[in-house]
This record gives C-alpha cells, sequence and structure tokens, in this order.
C-alpha cells in the first residue's frame, strides 16, 4: 500500500467505511484486515487529490453518529410506546445505562480509527491553550471536533438533552430506594444507578474547564435539594421521638451511612457538597435543640454525649462551637473555685496546688478523651485555670496564690521522706501550676526568700532537685527571672569549695584553729536578704581567730573584695563542760557569745551582757529569750533589760546530749509577708518606669492608649499591672522630665532627650 | 552538715580531754555566713549607672552568665581611687584617657578577682 496521496471518489470509499464504523460502534466483531484497511481508507480521504477529503469525510461522519444515536434512542433506550410513561420507568435507567456503556466504548474504538484525521487535520485547527487563554475565540459554530470527543457530544445532545428529566427523577426515586431499605439496594441496579450519574461526568470529560458543569446542572443541583428535603424531614421525625442524646447518636449514624451512600453513588466533587448538606440540615439548623442539654451534659460530665456532641459539632464553623465551650470553661472555673476557695489552716498551700493540680489533670484528661485534644477545649482550660488561680478573693484582697505555689516548692524542696523521683514529678506539675500565675514577680521574690533560707540552713534535700527548680524556672520565664537563684546557688557550690581549699591551707601551715569551720560567702545584691544592714557586735576572742585566717585566706584569694559578716544567719555548736553531763548544743552566734561570757563567772546582768558584746536591745531579746525558754541560763525577772541578772544554771539536765536551742528566725513572720508584697509593689513601679521610658524612647510621640497597650505586653512575662499603677508611673516621669504631654492633645506624650 | 540531734542522745562526748583542764565551753563548730563585695567608696558604677555588684548594663544585655564565682564583669580601680565597671571603664578610655569623676590621667592601680 503506498502512502502517495491519490486521486479518490469520496462515495467509492465511504460507504465501505461507514459500514465499518457501524461495526466497531457497535462493538460487533471487525476482521483485522478489513480493520487494517479501514486505517488506510480514513488516511486515503484526508490526504485525497486533487482536493483532501478530510472536510467531507468529517461532516459524513457526524451525519452517520447523529444518525445512529438518534436511532439507538428510538430503538434502544426508548422502545416505542413507552417514552414518557411512568411504568416503562423501572426499566429505563438499566437500557440507558447498557446502551451507554456499548456507546461509550464503540465510540473510543472509533476514536481510534480515525486517528489520523484526528491528529493531522482535527489537531491543526485546534485552538492553543494560549488563544483560548487570552480569549479570542472565534465563536466559530463549525468548529471541528475530534471523532472522540464530537461522539461524546452528540451522546448528550441527543440522548442526554432529551432523556435528563426522565433519567434524573429515575436516580433520585433509586437513591431514595436505598435510604429506605438502608442501603441494601440490590447491587446490580447500584451499579446502574453509578453508571449512569458518571455518564453525565464522562461525556463531558474531554472538556479542559467546566468538564462538571453538565453533571452539576443537571443532576447534582437537584439530588441536594431532594437530599436536604429528605434530611429536613428525618431531622423532623427523630426531634419527635428521641432525647438530645439520641438525637446525637443518630445524626451521627445518618452521617456515617450517607457518606458511605455517597460514594457508593456520586461523583467525588459531590461528597463534601452532600456532606455539607445533611450538616446544615440535622445539625445547624437544629442547634438549638443540640445545646438544650448542653449544661446538664457538660455538669454531669456525660462523657458519651460530650463526645457525641462534640463529634456532631466539629464540623460546624467555630463559633458555633462557642457554646459547648464556654459551658465547659465555666464548669471547670466553678469547680476550680469550689476546691481551692474553702481552703483553711497551715497547709493551705499544699492543698491550694494539689487540688488545682487535680482538677487541671482531670480535664486535661477529659479533653484528650472526649475532646481529641481540640486546642479550643485546651485554650478553654487554660482560661478557666488562669482566673481560678489569679482570682481576688476580694477586690482589696491580694491574690496570694504565687505565696501559695513558692511555699509549695518549698515544702517540696526541703530535707523530707519524700523519694526524689515523686519529689522531681511533683515538682514538675508545680510548673504547670505556676504558669498560670499572673504575678510572676511575686513567685519569685517569696520563691527566692525560701530558696535563700534553704541554702544557708542547709534545709534542702538534694542541690540537684534544687538546680532542677531553677532549670525548669528559666525554661519557663527565661534568663532574667532565674539570674538571682542561679547566683545564689552559685555562690554555695562556689562556697564548699572554697571550705574545702581552706582547710587544706589550715593543714598546709600547720593551724588547728579547734572548731569545725564551715563558712558561706554571699554575693551581695544577690540574695534577698531583707535588711542587710550590720547589726553592732563584739566579736569574742573564741572567733577572732578563725575569721582572722579566713579573710586573710579569702584576701589573699581574692583582690578588691571586703567581707561582711552576717552573724545573725551564722549559727554553730557548743560543747558545755560545766555540768554532771556534758552536752553538744546548736545555736546561734549571738547566742554563743551570751553564754561564752559565763567561762569567767556564774551571773551577769542584762546591762554587763549587751555591754560587753554591744548589743542593740531587739536582737539582745530576740536572742536571750530562747536560752532561758531552753534553762541554761536563768533570768531574776521576766524583764530581760537593765538589772536582771541571769545566771547559769549548774542544775541543767537534758536526757539528750545533743539539741538545739531554737531561734526565732527561721519561721516566716506575716510582717515577713507584707514586706516581700511591698517590694514587689516597688519593683513593679521601677519596673513600669523603665518600660514607658524605653517605648517612649523608641517611639518619640504615643497616644496614651497605645502606650499604655506597649506597656502591658513588654511587662507581661512576669506579672499584669494595674492601669492606675502605670498612669502614676506615667505622672512621676513627667515631673521627672522624662516626657511630656504634647501641646495640642491631651491624651498624647512625647519623648524629652 | 549539722548531725540530726535526735540520732545521738546517749553518745557519750569524747572523753578523750575530759583529763586536760578544760574550759567551761568550747566552740565545736560554726556555721558562718558572710557576704563580698567590692571593696569600694561608690557603688555605682558612674559610667553605666548600675551597681558595681551587678553586671555591667553592657554584660546584662548580653546576658552573660555567671561563670562560677562571677568573674567576667569586674570592678577595676584607678589610682585616684575611684572604680567602674572594668568592661565600662575600657570602653572609656579609648575616648578619653582620664577619670571620668576626678579627670585625673587614667591608670589602672587593681583590678577585682
Amino acid at each position: 500500500m503506498s502512502l502517495k496521496p491519490k486521486i479518490v471518489e469520496f462515495v467509492d470509499v465511504w460507504p465501505r467505511l461507514r459500514c465499518i464504523a457501524e461495526s466497531v460502534i457497535t462493538l460487533t466483531k471487525v476482521e483485522r484486515s478489513v480493520w487494517n484497511t479501514s486505517f488506510s481508507d480514513v488516511y486515503t480521504l484526508c490526504v485525497a487529490q486533487p482536493e483532501p477529503m478530510a472536510d467531507r469525510l468529517y461532516g459524513e461522519t457526524k451525519h452517520f453518529l447523529e444518525q445512529h444515536v438518534q436511532e439507538m434512542l428510538a430503538k434502544k433506550v426508548l422502545i416505542e410506546g413507552e417514552c414518557c410513561h411512568s411504568n416503562g420507568g423501572p426499566d429505563l435507567l438499566q437500557r440507558y445505562y447498557t446502551t451507554w456503556m456499548e456507546y461509550s466504548q464503540g465510540i473510543k474504538y472509533l476514536h481510534q480509527l480515525y486517528i489520523y484525521l484526528n491528529q493531522q487535520h482535527i489537531k491543526k485547527q485546534k485552538i492553543t491553550d494560549t488563544e483560548s487563554f487570552y480569549g479570542n475565540l472565534s465563536s466559530d459554530a463549525a468548529e471541528q471536533m475530534e471523532i472522540g470527543e464530537l461522539g461524546l457530544d452528540i451522546w448528550r445532545l441527543y440522548m442526554i438533552e432529551y432523556l435528563s428529566s426522565e433519567l434524573v427523577r429515575h436516580i433520585l426515586e433509586g437513591i431514595a430506594a436505598d435510604r429506605a431499605s438502608n442501603g441494601t439496594l440490590d447491587h446490580h441496579r447500584v451499579q446502574i444507578i453509578n453508571g449512569v450519574i458518571h455518564s453525565f461526568v464522562e461525556v463531558q470529560d474531554y472538556k479542559k474547564t467546566g468538564s462538571l458543569k453538565l453533571y452539576q446542572e443537571l443532576f447534582e443541583g437537584p439530588m441536594l435539594e431532594a437530599s436536604g428535603a429528605y434530611y429536613t424531614d428525618e431531622a423532623n421525625k427523630l426531634l419527635h421521638r428521641c432525647s438530645v442524646s439520641e438525637y446525637m447518636q443518630d445524626v451521627i449514624r445518618i452521617l456515617e451511612y450517607e457518606s458511605r451512600r455517597a460514594q457508593k453513588f456520586l461523583h467525588v466533587s459531590s461528597l463534601p457538597k452532600l456532606r455539607k448538606e445533611c450538616e446544615e440540615k440535622f445539625i445547624n439548623d437544629r442547634l438549638g435543640f443540640i445545646y438544650s442539654e448542653c449544661r446538664e451534659m457538660v455538669s454531669e460530665e456525660r462523657r458519651q454525649d460530650l463526645r457525641n456532641m462534640y463529634v456532631v459539632l466539629k464540623p460546624i464553623p467555630d463559633n458555633l462551637k462557642s457554646e459547648l465551650i464556654t459551658t465547659f470553661l465555666d464548669h471547670i472555673k466553678s469547680e476550680g473555685l469550689q476546691t481551692v476557695s474553702a481552703l483553711k489552716g497551715e497547709n493551705i498551700h499544699i492543698a491550694f496546688v494539689e487540688n488545682m493540680l487535680k482538677v487541671h489533670h482531670k480535664y486535661q484528661e477529659l479533653i484528650a478523651d472526649v475532646f481529641e485534644n481540640d486546642s479550643l477545649f485546651l485554650s478553654a482550660l487554660d482560661k478557666a485555670c488562669a482566673s481560678v488561680i489569679n482570682r481576688r478573693p476580694t477586690e482589696r484582697q491580694p491574690c496570694r496564690s504565687a505565696e501559695y505555689v513558692a511555699k509549695y516548692c518549698d515544702t517540696l524542696l526541703k530535707k523530707s521522706k519524700t523519694c526524689e523521683a515523686e519529689i522531681d514529678q511533683k515538682l514538675t506539675n508545680n510548673i504547670t501550676i505556676f504558669k498560670y500565675i499572673e504575678d510572676k514577680d511575686v513567685y519569685q521574690k517569696f520563691y527566692s526568700r525560701l530558696l535563700a533560707k534553704r541554702l544557708i540552713h542547709e534545709q534542702s534535700q538534694s542541690m540537684d532537685a534544687e538546680e532542677g527548680m531553677i532549670n525548669r524556672l528559666k525554661q519557663a520565664c527565661g534568663y532574667e527571672f532565674t539570674n538571682k537563684l542561679h547566683r545564689m546557688f552559685t555562690d554555695i557550690s562556689v562556697s564548699t569549695d572554697l571550705n574545702n581549699k581552706f582547710n587544706t591551707h589550715l593543714k598546709d601551715s600547720n593551724v588547728d584553729l579547734g572548731i569545725n569551720l564551715a563558712i558561706k560567702v554571699l554575693q551581695a545584691g544577690a540574695w534577698p536578704l531583707g535588711s542587710t544592714q550590720v547589726i553592732p557586735f563584739a566579736v569574742p576572742q573564741e572567733f577572732e581567730k578563725s575569721i582572722k585566717m579566713f579573710e586573710d585566706y579569702y584576701h589573699k584569694l581574692f583582690s578588691g573584695r571586703k567581707l561582711t559578716w552576717l552573724h545573725h544567719m551564722c549559727h554553730g555548736e557548743l560543747k558545755l563542760s560545766h555540768l554532771k553531763k556534758s552536752y553538744i548544743v546548736t545555736m546561734q552566734t549571738y547566742q554563743m557569745a551570751i553564754i561564752l561570757l559565763f567561762e569567767t563567772c556564774d551571773s551577769l546582768s542584762c546591762r554587763e551582757i549587751q555591754n560587753t558584746l554591744q548589743l542593740n536591745d531587739e536582737t539582745f531579746q530576740k536572742h536571750m529569750q530562747p536560752i532561758i525558754e531552753s534553762k541554761l541560763l536563768n533570768a531574776s525577772s521576766e524583764n530581760l533589760a537593765g538589772e536582771t541578772r541571769i545566771e547559769l544554771n549548774l542544775d541543767y539536765t537534758n536526757k539528750r546530749t545533743k539539741f538545739k536551742i531554737s531561734s526565732a528566725l527561721q519561721k516566716e513572720t506575716p510582717q515577713e509577708v507584707e514586706h516581700t508584697i511591698n517590694s514587689v509593689d516597688e519593683d513593679r513601679k521601677l519596673f513600669l518606669q523603665a518600660a514607658i521610658v524605653r517605648i517612649m524612647k523608641a517611639r518619640k510621640v504615643l497616644k496614651h492608649n497605645a502606650l499604655i497597650q506597649e506597656v502591658l505586653s513588654l511587662s507581661k512575662v512576669s506579672f499584669t499591672p494595674n492601669i492606675a499603677m502605670i498612669k502614676k508611673c506615667v505622672e512621676s516621669l513627667i515631673d521627672k522630665q522624662y516626657i511630656e504631654r504634647t501641646a495640642n492633645s491631651g491624651d498624647e506624650y512625647s519623648y524629652m532627650a | 552538715m549539722a548531725d540530726d540531734p535526735e540520732n545521738s542522745v546517749d553518745r557519750p562526748t569524747d572523753d578523750g580531754d575530759a583529763s586536760k583542764p578544760e574550759k567551761m565551753f568550747t566552740l565545736k563548730k560554726w556555721n558562718a555566713v558572710a557576704m563580698w563585695s567590692w571593696d569600694v567608696e561608690c557603688d555605682i558604677c558612674a559610667i553605666c549607672r548600675v551597681q558595681v555588684m551587678d553586671s555591667c548594663l553592657r554584660c546584662q544585655a548580653d546576658n552573660k552568665r555567671d561563670v562560677m564565682g562571677r568573674q567576667d564583669c569586674v570592678v577595676v580601680w584607678g589610682e585616684c581611687n575611684h572604680s567602674f565597671h572594668h568592661c565600662c571603664m575600657s570602653l572609656w578610655v579609648k575616648q578619653n584617657n582620664r577619670c571620668p569623676l576626678c579627670q585625673q590621667e587614667w591608670s589602672i592601680q587593681r583590678m577585682g578577682k
């Protein structure tokens, strides 16, 4: 066979070709040789001399297909006389489906047969993507399509357009039947309905844009409408016979069935739309009903119901879930308030933290179990906890949570019999509560004071635990927050080192001080030691040597430093040998000094003691009292001043040979708490003033409200200032001429360089 | 450090030195607490206006970690006996080799350690 164009008569070739085309499209068997010849027939016509006959071939083929489809419609699908009668119904879908299966397959083969025409003749005329993009579409009605596409288009035109309303009606009936039979529709039937529905898509599949348009207009719209009506109806029925709880269960079940049904019948693009319709009708339209028992469900913590409600409401836009969340938040809040408000007694701080933790854990677990750890619910939990923890008992009273939480840490970190792993766990939990505290600066004050006491009096359970806690705080609040705590901690470890070196030094230089010396050297400024003013004290000569040796050594080691001895924080052991048994007594330095005076005499007046030791009245009283109470010394009068005689009690006995004179020092007094809170206020004022200056320096001019906002965001990490305090700070900065009010506007400030 | 007093109810105290003429009261142990600070006349650095015991303003801003004993932001004394943060002063002398307080020629007398 030659590929050379030749002169042919169209009428000679076409009848033969048409005959083959007919066989192909009806899926009748075609001999391979005939199939092959037909290829060359198409080719010959397309390249015929003197004029190619491609256009004519196209025209004839189109005509042939039109005829064929119309014939199929009449003979195979409609069957005479039954065209629009409903009794022909059940089989219409079946007939359409069979015909479509045949035709859609046949047209694919035919497309193959015409491949030369498609590729050489028609592709050339096709509008390129760019052209269609720029829209210079010459709406040339006679635009030619590839044969496959042409065939599908003809099907749409003559078959679907004609039958559409009938088809859709039958399909919807089919779906309704499936719903009525709980999804047990005969498998074959499902396949037919599915096929018919998809034919609406496939027939336009070749289009680059809007290939779903036919499907959507013809079928999807009516389908959604019908489904919507069905859903509304169902919802009404359910509403009449179920409680909220049952309703939600049913809705979840129906949603599940409907989505499975949609997968069974519909094109994927419809699945979300149908789902949305379903949610709209069952949930969104019935929110009032669903919420009607929300309060009870939350307050009784009916997990299954809450879970269902969450599942049901989840797809609905967020603002609608708010009612559930608000109710939930209120519930946690009221439970939290209930568990912490009634607390009383010595261990209020422990109960406070542990009760709050219980509440937090419980709801955290509930959110994980019921609400899939949804962030909206977690933030509701956070809000609820924060509002409980930061609540002031009354407008005037300060919130004491920060103090409680700090004391709770103190209890944990002090020596106790609890095992270390447990303490560690509790400290970690404690951070959970800590994070909710707004007054973090108050916490820091209390914590650092308690830490100082633990470190100085060596009450810490373990230094590892101390360090761990400081690191946790650092993680939560940053370096600034724990800076001083770190320095305190470091001082103690440096001191241990120093003591060792000092003792080695003593040994090397053959000095025996005769006492066991342990000295802590603290860094000024890092320790919250309250009033650090030095109380005048004439150091007894028994201490002097030790002090001198150490100071000499220290100055050799460091330069430019001076040491101040904090005698009110020192304590030691004194061995008493004047009695029948000898005793070892732990007491404070001042007390040791007092007792040492009795080495040489058995009786002294208060005035004499005070004069010798240079002690002021307050210090003297505070330290003398416990000695008298311990009965080591006797006083001639209750008034420990002036000429009152103090005598050594030579009849003293104690069944313990080692004991301790209690000191009032370690107990926290209410004044101390007050003092802590006041000093926090002072610090806040300074912080706020610094913040204002910093902001104004950067901004130069700023409105009052904008300034307040910036100050609030700067101070958020450590505390929440009240607006009045910020205003006061602004005033004082205006007085100090850091900033001024701008001339033309009352609520604007400008920075003065 | 301190032994728990409860645990040693009936422990006899050192009998060994009973023969010696003994004092009535003997110091056995002393846990002392002292505070160190720079030996300065004015405890605020005149250059950065921060207490000399704290790190200087720059070091604070850089969040320099305090290494053991905080030796990285020390104090320096001039011959005039005025003292500043070493960090502050070493920047100052680049511009003006005089003590900012008394205008004497700056020369270092000693450094804190």
